[in-house]
């Protein structure tokens, strides 16, 4: 408990600067939406489209003359920040003890390795959790002026749960890569490239038929906005595949983490 | 300058410049492979293109270039390529004189009888050099995707060479900032989250300004100081923005040298 509470404070100056960019991020793209929103010229544009079209190519998702398109495009900036954030949580709080060379008093405490991780596991999530709700709220601040119906709430809560999932797996995925390297430099390194990589894949996968099967390598393809549109919920056999991932990076990171030799 | 320092500095760097520069090449190649396909049915691909919702393409850049033409696509993957180059240089330039602090390795350095301003300029110039370095293999790689993949199709080689040459300008710029913010916070624990920051922030305002068509943020993202787009567009760089990100360069380089001359260093108890 002693040091789940300490590493909430640790994070909490973290967790700020990340609300803040979040809150910027929704400010501006809303002021730029205002020039968009009902624009006439766009919405005939869509109407000149037959309706199977607009089904199938995911239009309505990103229409950018309402507010469930706005926030359908936001949501890849947003799955994009989650990701980022968590990556970086999850690593540096295993990590940050070598770097300042706390670990070896943080490990003589009488408190099993297993006890420490959960603690700052838990730190973690309750960031990224709340780095979820700062967004929800934010983005309900933002859009009132615009009067969005029930359909853009239920949508904005899908959204924030695809985000909660994208920031598990990045999460599991930095705990498992602070606790598995050796040199704690590496782990941030690690977690950069993992970002890079799989948001590049993310670009590329939609680009031609025979790379579509980069998607199942790619969190941020699970939860896709414009599949959330459209069938109104999150895709049961990634939600399965995301599991997978959450579990077995956690399990191995304590399986890990209890018999490794430590960096000093 | 001090041969000492900048061989031990561009030494530790050795690995990380590997490591980058060989993905960075690796990368380009291999999702160029795709480009031969995506030329042969250029009429089918923009047509669905043109399909796909505008603001959509718009947030990756791709509404601009024309990918089945070599210079789109290519243009297309430098931004990737930018993003790549802009966290390395943002790692370096956080880290460069940051480290010391941080490893207990500053008073050591500084009691040398080498002056500050000899010691920053050491490092400085070792790690343009592990940059440069980077540079030269994703050159390389892209000769051997032209060479590769272009399977004869007309390209201008000025505009490409123009596209290549912008990369220096630009990581320089990424040092130079991280260096100046990393002198100006107190003390930088870790480099990635700032690097991070600094490359992913100024993607996404990049972007953003791509696919709501803003003309004053421009001015803020080195990503939109060498625009691809615009750069196979007008066969040119887009001079004002260009000298506006060069002017930022310098001035972030001279700050560091004064901070750093007057840098209060905390001494190992």
């Amino acid at each position: 408990m002693n040091i789940f509470l300490r590493e909430l404070k640790a994070n909490l100056k973290s967790l700020i600067i990340w609300s803040v960019i979040i809150f910027l991020l929704i400010t501006i793209g809303t002021a730029k939406f205002s020039a968009f929103a009902g624009d006439p010229e766009s919405l005939k544009l869509l109407d000149a489209v037959p309706e199977a079209m607009v089904e199938a190519l995911n239009l309505r998702a990103f229409n950018l003359t309402t507010v469930i398109g706005f926030y359908g495009i936001m949501f890849i900036y947003f799955g994009l920040m989650g990701a980022i954030a968590a990556a970086m949580w999850g690593t540096d709080i295993i990590s940050k003890e070598e770097r300042d060379r706390t670990v070896e008093f943080s490990l003589v405490l009488p408190v099993s390795r297993s006890r420490v991780i959960t603690a700052k596991a838990l730190a973690a999530l309750v960031n990224c959790a709340a780095f979820v709700l700062v967004t929800w709220v934010f983005s309900i601040i933002a859009v009132q002026t615009y009067t969005p119906d029930s359909s853009f709430y239920s949508f904005l809560a899908l959204e924030m749960q695809a985000m909660f999932f994208i920031e598990l797996i990045f999460l599991a995925l930095g705990l498992l890569l602070g606790c598995a390297m050796q040199q704690y430099k590496l782990s941030g390194s690690a977690a950069v490239g993992i970002i890079l990589v799989t948001y590049v894949m993310s670009v590329i996968s939609g680009m031609q038929k025979n790379l579509d099967f980069l998607k199942y390598f790619t969190p941020f393809k699970y939860f896709d906005a414009g599949a959330l549109f459209r069938d109104g919920a999150i895709d049961g056999a990634y939600l399965l595949l995301s599991a997978v991932i959450v579990v077995v990076c956690v399990a191995a990171a304590y399986w890990i983490y209890n018999k490794r030799d430590l960096y000093i | 300058m001090s041969a000492t320092i900048y061989r031990h500095e561009f030494l530790a760097r050795i690995n990380s410049v590997l490591v980058w520069s060989v993905s960075a090449a690796a990368f380009l190649i291999l999702v160029f492979s795709i480009y031969p396909g995506f030329a042969d049915e250029a009429a089918m691909i923009n047509e669905i293109w043109a399909k796909f919702p505008p603001e959509l393409l718009a947030a990756f850049g791709m509404n601009k270039l024309n990918m089945t033409t070599v210079l789109g696509f290519y243009g297309f993957m430098l931004i990737f390529i930018q993003l790549f180059l802009a966290i390395q240089a943002g790692n370096y330039g956080f880290g460069l004189v940051s480290i010391e602090e941080n490893e207990l390795t500053a008073d050591f350095l500084l009691t040398k009888p080498v002056s500050r301003s000899q010691v920053l300029l050491s490092k400085l110039l070792a790690a343009l050099t592990s940059m440069f370095l980077t540079t030269l293999v994703v050159w390389a790689g892209t000769l051997v995707c032209m060479a590769l993949y272009a399977g004869g199709r007309e390209y201008d080689s000025s505009t490409l060479l123009l596209m290549m040459l912008s990369l220096p300008i630009f990581q320089i710029f990424f040092l130079g900032v991280g260096l100046v913010v990393s002198l100006l916070v107190k003390r930088v624990r870790s480099v990635t989250p700032y690097s991070l920051g600094l490359a992913f922030g100024s993607y996404v305002l990049a972007a953003f300004s791509g696919m709501l068509g803003d003309v004053k943020l421009e001015l803020i993202t080195p990503f939109k100081h060498f625009d691809p787009a615009y750069i196979v567009e007008h066969g040119a760089l887009n001079t004002p923005l260009v000298l506006l990100n060069l002017a930022v360069t310098l001035v972030a380089l001279a700050a560091c040298y004064i901070l750093y001359i007057r840098r209060d260093i905390p001494a190992v108890s």
